[in-house]
């Protein structure tokens, strides 16, 4: 078997029995915060962190990620891997909400949601430009006959050998969408990890909360960062890599990665919290 | 149902390589501590050099997981590494001189878990994920322990978040000009990622050599010692700074000959092409 047909076929087949042990070991994680460290601020974080994790792992499945076949003109989507588009769209709207930090948490999530959308809108928009001004091929999906969104009618514009290339506008939608949950969910992450570093930092390093600020900052970004990527490459996982966006079949796939991403923000998020407060 | 695309054909196994790398890093991380005992910032350049021990060790765990073909391409699975690295490795500098240890075993914890849900919950069905997931979560945190002791010449989360700043020859306690307070974390996290991911990306293929991507590692490495011994100037003395310089430059340099001469017996054909060519006048 060649190499280009070797890809793993995981399917869309769900493994009930793995799906129960992952949601054991959540609510274990979950309820290991609660007797530890009770109903305050750190098992708040852990939430907060779950819920973000989730928003980022779901948000990857909007984005149309093409990879290799794409930069030839082959497939659909952005000609980029998952860990790249997601780090862009993630920082950017990480960047973003940090900046607002100080107006309170919707305000900030709102914030990073749209820098990781304009981010997304950017990038879709140029690599709209450069398909078909600068390799003369029209946007046409191969997996739908109709655009969901407009209607265009799809198989007349598609090459012959491809699974479709450039960018349909129901796979910009989906980019934006997805750009706007993981800059929210990636936001959702820092600021629930800075406002318990802000609490317990200065008590543990005897130190004026203004002076420990700069190391919450870092703790609280580093950590968002860290688990961005790891949901990021775990959803890439349950897309094999590849997606056209919402209307793709391997969107329904998303259960998995939402239990998926849940467990490992959770298992991340406890080790997060406990470096201040054990 | 999954295929293997490439065998691992003769050359080291697999596994020794996973031993070697472990136990070089740990050593090597461990000699750092000799700062503490004696009090000197110069023996901060073994930090580096168990990031390389960790880095080479890396590299051949991409290739064994990578040659599945997962198609999420190479960078991922450096990225994924770091992600759960930086986690494991920031809490275990907590536990001071017991940090390296701490953070292979919480590293594996992570690693294992994140391995199962890959593996079972996402349905990928790899044969060597959950191992994979594991070694590359402990190479992460290995990595990033390596650069921060040599950044700051220790381990420990206490030397990790307070530096000084001399002002008008005073020398104060400060938390910005410090590795965490400072983010030159986020560079670590960013130089270790890509010099993870490079070799193989680079060297994969039907002609891939097992020596020649392990010795592309070894130099990514020692290229990205370079820059954290740059990094570490504010930090530690200069002087063991320098040192940490001089031997990652010598080693850079070592590994790169070695690494040009093994392209070059790999190649079908070269030709040495001049940066730029003579123009001959009157021709």
């Amino acid at each position: 078997m060649s190499a280009v047909a070797a890809k793993p076929t995981a399917g869309g087949a769900v493994d009930m029995t793995a799906m129960i042990i992952g949601l054991i070991i959540l609510l274990v994680v979950i309820a290991a915060t609660y007797f530890v460290f009770g109903s305050g601020l750190a098992f708040m974080a852990l939430i907060g962190i779950i819920v973000g994790g989730i928003l980022i792992g779901f948000g990857v499945h909007f984005v149309p990620v093409g990879g290799a076949p794409a930069a030839m003109g082959q497939a659909p989507g952005i000609a980029t891997g998952v860990a790249m588009l997601a780090a862009g769209a993630g920082l950017a709207g990480l960047f973003g909400g940090a900046w607002a930090a100080e107006q309170g948490v919707v305000v900030a999530t709102i914030t990073g949601a749209i820098g990781g959308g304009l981010m997304m809108a950017i990038t879709c928009m140029f690599v709209t430009f450069i398909y078909v001004f600068g390799m003369g091929i029209p946007c046409a999906s191969g997996k739908v006959a109709k655009d969901p969104i407009t209607g265009d009618t799809q198989a007349e514009f598609k090459s012959q050998g491809t699974e479709g290339h450039g960018l349909p506008f129901v796979s910009y939608v989906g980019g934006v969408i997805g750009g706007l949950f993981g800059g929210a969910g990636g936001t959702l992450i820092y600021l629930m990890l800075l406002d318990l570093y802000k609490e317990e930092l200065p008590a543990m390093m005897n130190a004026l909360p203004g002076q420990v600020l700069p190391i919450a900052v870092t703790l609280a970004g580093m950590f968002a960062i860290g688990m961005f990527l790891v949901n990021a490459v775990l959803a890439a996982y349950n897309i094999t890599g590849t997606i056209e966006g919402p209307h793709d079949p391997k969107f329904k796939r998303f259960p998995r990665a939402i239990v998926a991403s849940a467990v490992a923000s959770a298992v991340c998020g406890i080790v997060a919290i406990m470096i201040v407060a054990v | 149902m999954t295929v293997k695309v490439e065998k691992i054909e003769g050359g080291i196994p697999h596994t020794t390589i996973m031993i070697a790398g472990l136990i070089a890093s740990l050593v090597f991380l461990y000699l750092t501590y000799a700062n503490v005992i004696m009090g000197t910032e110069y023996f901060a350049f073994f930090g580096g050099l168990a990031t390389v021990a960790a880095l080479v060790w890396g590299s051949h765990t991409i290739k064994h997981l990578c040659s599945y073909g997962i198609g999420t391409g190479v960078p991922s699975a450096g990225m994924i590494a770091f992600g759960s690295g930086v986690i494991a490795m920031l809490f275990a500098t907590k536990y001071g001189v017991a940090a390296p240890v701490v953070a292979v075993i919480l590293a594996a914890i992570i690693g294992l878990i994140l391995g199962y849900v890959a593996n079972n919950v996402l349905n990928m069905r790899i044969p060597v994920m959950i191992q994979s997931l594991t070694e590359m979560a402990i190479i992460g945190a290995l990595v990033l322990m390596g650069y921060a002791a040599m950044m700051t010449g220790s381990f420990e989360l206490t030397s990790l978040t307070t530096g000084n700043v001399v002002i008008l020859g005073l020398s104060l306690p400060s938390y910005q000009a410090s590795f965490l307070g400072g983010a030159l974390i986020a560079t670590a996290f960013m130089l270790g990622a890509i010099a993870i991911q490079h070799p193989f990306n680079a060297c994969l293929g039907p002609n891939w050599t097992q020596d020649r991507m392990l010795m592309l590692a070894a130099e990514c490495g020692f290229l990205s010692m370079i820059t954290a011994a740059v990094m570490s100037m504010p930090l530690i003395s200069m002087s063991a700074a320098l040192v940490s310089l001089f031997v990652a430059i010598i080693g850079w340099y070592y590994t790169y000959t070695k690494y040009i001469e093994l392209s070059r017996r790999d190649a079908a054909a070269w030709l040495d092409s001049k940066p730029i060519p003579e123009i001959v006048e009157g021709q």
